[in-house]
């Protein structure tokens, strides 16, 4: 079993059809949805987490992709921009998976991306306001990370 | 043997002071003990960083053409007050901008007040100033909507009244069954975290526990500039029962600071936005301590597990004065990143910059040793421990009109 988040971009040409549905049907994945954003007339996203098996994985990323639909696989879940954290660790409490710890040698902030599970919990516990989600990033502006 | 404040003056001047930050003394304390310590160190540099209500600057204009005695006044729409003089404004940290939403839509983002205002000026951004005015005769101007930029504002003062808790509580949420959103940051139901907020061992007020060198005159280094303690801050406590180090169990001691914003940084002076509370002002704080003696040297000695704060419920027994202390941990308790609260584990939060206070402390440390900061001998101490001062909390007495 691998697991990867995917943000999923669906041209308004596919707003009628349950693309998902039938990934997870057809290809045997489990589809947890973070975020979506999908109305009639526009444009839609969605951030995910898919997991499955290898091949699975592959074939159910290769059905979206001949049915127009963009597959990003971003390198994180979160965006943490180091610039702007002042290193107070008010995130660390918040983080239920360990992705976010004080470096107890510098007492510095150390975000692993590797374990971030998307939960975004420690969003509104940042009061400087460092770490955006990847739906405000898919709503507008910045790069997805 | 002792020295006095002009002897280790004098050595600043020549660059010979011994100067160490807080971190670094607590082990020239352990090595070689107080007494040794005493004679070779001359300051010790202690600092904090983080929100601190309370704080807020006041900034005046220069006159208009014609002039302007300005009654009601907005900074990038955030309210300032005016009512001291013509062309003074005093913007309050915690000031919200016109029209925000609040908490109406709960939790609250407050994503710009007071503090972000005064972020950006120091940032050398140009701010919107509106005001408006009744009129007199000699001072006619009834409107105005400008661009202001810090360096060309005829003064502009940072004065907080209330900075720099010598010690403070951690915050938990013991009987809500959802998160709650306080000014300790959010606070999961059932003890999920623990948020606590001091540079514990490295904290100015915690060094130097009963205020015997930090007074009013104190020159200190104040958001990246230079400041001084103008007065015991706002909710100066020195009643607080203390252990036998003299270091307060809670709150106690606070200093009201001052110091000109055109010298500071936005390294050391950000707005904040308290998800579901509202907006203020983080601070960064340095304080050298002169090492009088063996007493100070003793003092400055302090280790995180030395000092407790007392775990405080903020569902319930904060706001409404209920209650006893749910237990008291040590800084080295919460910086492990676990407490044990009623034999329950509890991951702990910072709300304060441990990294920050560091960098404030080395910068201090630095700018001592270069001769260009003199330490200030108070012109008077702070309220201590046997004042008689301590906390009044507001009795509120009906108002009967007569008819």
């Amino acid at each position: 079993m691998i697991q990867t988040s995917a943000i999923f971009r669906f041209p308004k040409s596919l707003m009628d059809r349950p693309v998902i549905c039938r990934v997870i049907r057809d290809f045997d994945v489990e589809v947890n949805i973070i975020q979506a954003h999908i109305t009639p007339e526009e444009d839609g996203h969605m951030f995910a987490i898919v997991r499955g098996r290898k091949a699975a994985m592959d074939g159910a990323f290769g059905f979206l992709r001949d049915n127009d639909v963009q597959v990003i696989l971003p390198a994180k879940n979160l965006v943490w921009d180091e610039e702007v954290c002042v290193h107070c660790g008010a995130c660390t409490a918040q983080c239920p998976s360990g992705a976010f710890v004080l470096d107890p040698a510098t007492a510095k902030v150390i975000f692993d991306a590797k374990k971030c599970i998307a939960c975004e919990l420690c969003i509104p516990a940042c009061s400087y306001r460092a770490i955006e989600s990847i739906g405000s990033r898919l709503g507008g502006k910045g790069d997805l990370p | 043997m002792s020295k006095t404040y002009d002897e280790i003056n004098e050595k600043i001047r020549k660059k010979q002071a011994v100067v160490v930050t807080a971190a670094e003394m607590k082990t020239i304390v352990a090595d070689r003990g107080a007494k040794a310590a005493a004679k070779k160190v001359d300051v010790v540099t202690t600092a904090t960083f983080g929100p601190m209500c309370s704080s807020g600057a006041l900034l005046n204009t220069g006159h208009t053409t014609p002039r302007m005695k300005i009654q009601k006044a907005w900074l990038n729409r955030v309210p300032a007050y005016g009512g001291i003089a013509a062309v003074d404004l005093y913007v309050g940290a915690t000031e919200l901008a016109e029209g925000d939403p609040a908490n109406k839509v709960f939790p609250g983002e407050f994503s710009y007040g007071g503090g972000h205002v005064i972020e950006d000026l120091v940032r050398g951004r140009d701010v919107v100033l509106k005001a408006e005015a009744y009129g007199t005769d000699c001072y006619p101007r009834q409107a105005l909507e400008t661009l202001v930029n810090l360096k060309d504002l005829n003064d502009a003062v940072l004065w907080n009244p209330r900075n720099a808790y010598q010690n403070y509580n951690v915050g938990v949420n013991a009987t809500s069954p959802r998160p709650i959103y306080t000014y300790m940051g959010v606070l999961r139901p059932r003890m999920a975290n623990a948020n606590y907020s001091s540079a514990g061992e490295l904290s100015p007020l915690l060094n130097d526990p009963r205020y015997r060198t930090i007074g009013i005159g104190t020159r200190i280094f104040l958001g990246g500039g230079v400041g001084y303690v103008c007065f015991h801050g706002t909710q100066h406590d020195p009643s607080v029962a203390r252990n036998e180090r003299g270091v307060p169990l809670g709150g106690a001691g606070t200093l009201a600071v001052i110091g000109d914003l055109k010298g500071m940084s936005a390294r050391f002076l950000r707005g904040v936005s308290i998800t579901g509370y509202g907006v203020s002002l983080a601070v960064g704080i340095g304080v050298p301590i002169p090492i009088l003696d063996e007493e100070m040297a003793l003092c400055t000695s302090i280790r995180d597990s030395d000092i407790t704060a007392p775990v405080v419920d903020y569902s319930r027994n904060y706001p409404h004065n209920e209650g006893e202390p749910l237990g008291r941990v040590t800084y080295a308790d919460l910086r492990s990143g676990f407490i044990k609260i009623g034999g329950r584990k509890v991951r702990t939060g910072s709300l304060s910059s441990l990294a920050k206070a560091k960098e404030i402390a080395g910068l201090l440390k630095k700018w001592i040793e270069e001769g260009s900061f003199l330490l200030g001998e108070p012109v008077e101490p702070l309220p201590g421990p046997s004042s008689g001062k301590t906390f009044r909390m507001l009795k509120e007495r009906p108002i009967r009109r007569r008819r």
